[in-house]
């Protein structure tokens, strides 16, 4: 996609040679810049600066409870950190969240979308239906579940599992069944964003193929497997790295549901990192969690992209 | 003839549990915003009752209303639009069409901030806020909004922009046109449509914010995503005026989802399509 980018521009560069191609050359560099400045400060202003600031105070105590503790200490918070059973644990749970999430979006949004797309009628149901989901807040949709959906007997989930012979669970409380639920409200919520990415791209992928694939007598699965599947890889490649990083920066959907409990049964990287600065108020100990996050998002998206370079 | 019946009432049967499994949660609150409480809470679960708006009365009008909250979100998510826009569009069109040295680091920048966590910045944003007396107040928060907001209407707008035949500006510049004015007469109105779908999906990210929104809002602003947690307290739940907050707060994000039905594919993917290859 970047050659459109490329292309457009060479259009434009007729190279400057003579002085008023310069002057024009000139010109335009300076309305591009008066044109990218608000932006580009306010991005930096909001999101570079904070960056730096962010492993600033990862070097200091900075207890807002207890401030006459407060002091640089250097790299004393990442020494704590690695030993730091809890921030371990919480890798894991944003490790098994994201992993659960991903696959369970992919796999099961793609299988609609073969669905739908061989449907001759209420194709177009499908499209609003699936719009839904995706356009509620996470706060919104996590309090929806924890109450209406997941809550003791009334809540529609239980009142199923009782009818089903398997008895009112706990579906909050019980540490595995948290993590099972938190991991359902987040495919309930995304799972849709992938179905409607994947229809979209196996809409545009060409009839004629199909055709030849027919008349040479391969069957459904290995039209799916040869031709459907590695047609379909550069866009599910896509949908895996769009929502492993929405999956590993998730908050508000735990937040509101469990508030990554009982205990640290749900918590996952984010929640720590948030408990520890505006929970138990110590800030320089949270800020090294948010870089040790940071540094996990990056190091996943850097294997995720060289996957998708990787043939 | 049959297998092939079968295989149909199959897929059909599974569509419609995937079609309702979907829009039962949304159906469920708004069934239930319309009950009374011990409606909510009948076992087995009422399809059947006597519809009230009463909780809607109660969360509109009553003690503890939520009319404030409603209107700091409605605050908070136009304002965060407008101010994106004016520094989004200008940038984008740079970023689109013009010639400078730089530029691909420039787009690529716009995308790096685009995955910063949010739970990695909310630390400094709320030292630095509290100390220049910004928590809790409308300036702060739009100014962390556009953190998010910013890179993603720069990448959406940039996709329009590029769409535009380049003779259109040539055509201009020849007339003697200046390159301002040919920006604002010639092309802003080419991408009109961009710039709604845009201010679309600024507007629902804005609105649907909640971390930035719970740790930097007060009791002066306080969105709905927020002030939703009044209703669930430790000593009790108030489960048809949830229910109400819950629907107000959807009903706005819903309407819109469904008016930019055919852009949401191309809003919800963008970065990742247009910048794969420079990532």
């Amino acid at each position: 996609m970047a050659t459109t980018a490329v292309t457009s521009a060479g259009i434009a560069s007729e190279a400057p040679r003579s002085d008023f191609g310069r002057v024009l050359a000139q010109r335009e560099r300076r309305f591009a810049a008066a044109l990218l400045a608000p932006a580009f400060l306010a991005l930096m202003a909001t999101t570079t600066f904070p960056l730096l600031f962010l492993v600033y105070t990862s070097t200091f105590r900075m207890d807002l409870a207890m401030p006459f503790t407060n002091g640089f200490v250097g790299f004393e918070n990442y020494q704590v950190l690695l030993s730091d059973e809890r921030f371990w644990t919480s890798l894991l749970v944003s490790l098994v969240y994201t992993g659960s999430t991903v696959a369970l979006q992919v796999v099961i949004g793609l299988a609609l979308a073969l669905l739908v797309m061989d449907m001759k009628r209420g194709q177009g149901w499908f499209r609003v239906i699936a719009i839904l989901p995706v356009v509620l807040s996470p706060a919104v949709v996590g309090m929806i579940w924890r109450t209406f959906m997941l809550a003791p007997e009334f809540g529609i989930v239980d009142f199923l599992a009782i009818n089903a012979g398997l008895g009112s669970k706990n579906w909050l409380g019980d540490p595995t069944l948290a993590m099972v639920s938190v991991i359902a409200i987040h495919t309930w919520q995304w799972t849709p964003f992938a179905f409607m990415v994947l229809l979209a791209s196996l809409a545009s992928l060409p009839e004629d193929i199909y055709e030849a694939a027919r008349l040479d007598r391969a069957s459904a699965w290995q039209r799916f497997r040869r031709i459907t599947l590695p047609l379909l890889r550069p866009a599910i490649v896509m949908v895996i790295i769009m929502r492993t990083m929405v999956a590993l920066t998730a908050f508000a959907a735990i937040f509101t549901v469990t508030a990554g409990g009982p205990g640290t049964a749900t918590e996952i990287l984010n929640l720590y990192a948030y408990r520890k600065s505006f929970t138990e108020l110590s800030i320089g100990y949270g800020s090294a969690l948010a870089v040790a996050l940071l540094i996990v998002t990056i190091v996943i998206s850097g294997i995720l992209f060289a996957m998708r370079r990787a043939k | 003839m049959t297998a092939k019946r079968l295989r149909v009432f199959a897929l059909l049967a599974i569509s419609m549990v995937f079609l309702l499994a979907w829009a039962f949660p949304i159906i469920w609150s708004v069934l239930n915003s319309l009950k009374t409480d011990s409606d909510v809470l009948a076992y087995p679960p009422k399809l059947v009752f006597a519809p009230t708006l009463d909780a809607y009365r109660d969360v509109l009008f009553g003690s503890g209303s939520i009319l404030p909250n409603l209107l700091s979100s409605a605050i908070i998510s136009v304002g965060t639009t407008i101010v994106t826009m004016l520094m989004a569009v200008p940038a984008a069109y740079a970023l689109a069409r013009l010639r400078f040295r730089g530029k691909k680091f420039a787009g690529f920048y716009v995308l790096a901030t685009q995955m910063l966590p949010p739970v990695g910045i909310i630390i400094p944003y709320f030292l630095v806020l509290r100390n220049i007396g910004w928590i809790d107040t409308y300036q702060g928060i739009i100014l962390i909004y556009l953190s998010f907001s910013l890179p993603f209407a720069i990448w959406l707008l940039v996709s329009y922009f590029e769409d535009i035949p380049f003779e259109m500006e040539e055509a201009a510049y020849l007339d003697g046109a200046s390159r301002l004015k040919t920006l604002w007469r010639i092309i802003i109105p080419q991408v009109r449509g961009g710039i709604a779908v845009t201010v679309v999906f600024v507007f629902l990210n804005a609105w649907n914010e909640f971390l930035f929104a719970v740790v930097l809002s007060g009791n002066t602003v306080r969105p709905v995503t927020v002030a939703m947690f009044n209703f669930v307290s430790v000593e009790q739940t108030l489960w048809a005026k949830l229910a109400a907050v819950s629907v107000l707060a959807m009903l706005p994000v819903v309407v819109l989802g469904v008016v930019a039905q055919k852009h949401i594919v191309k809003g919800l993917t963008v970065g990742a399509v247009k910048g794969g290859g420079r990532r």
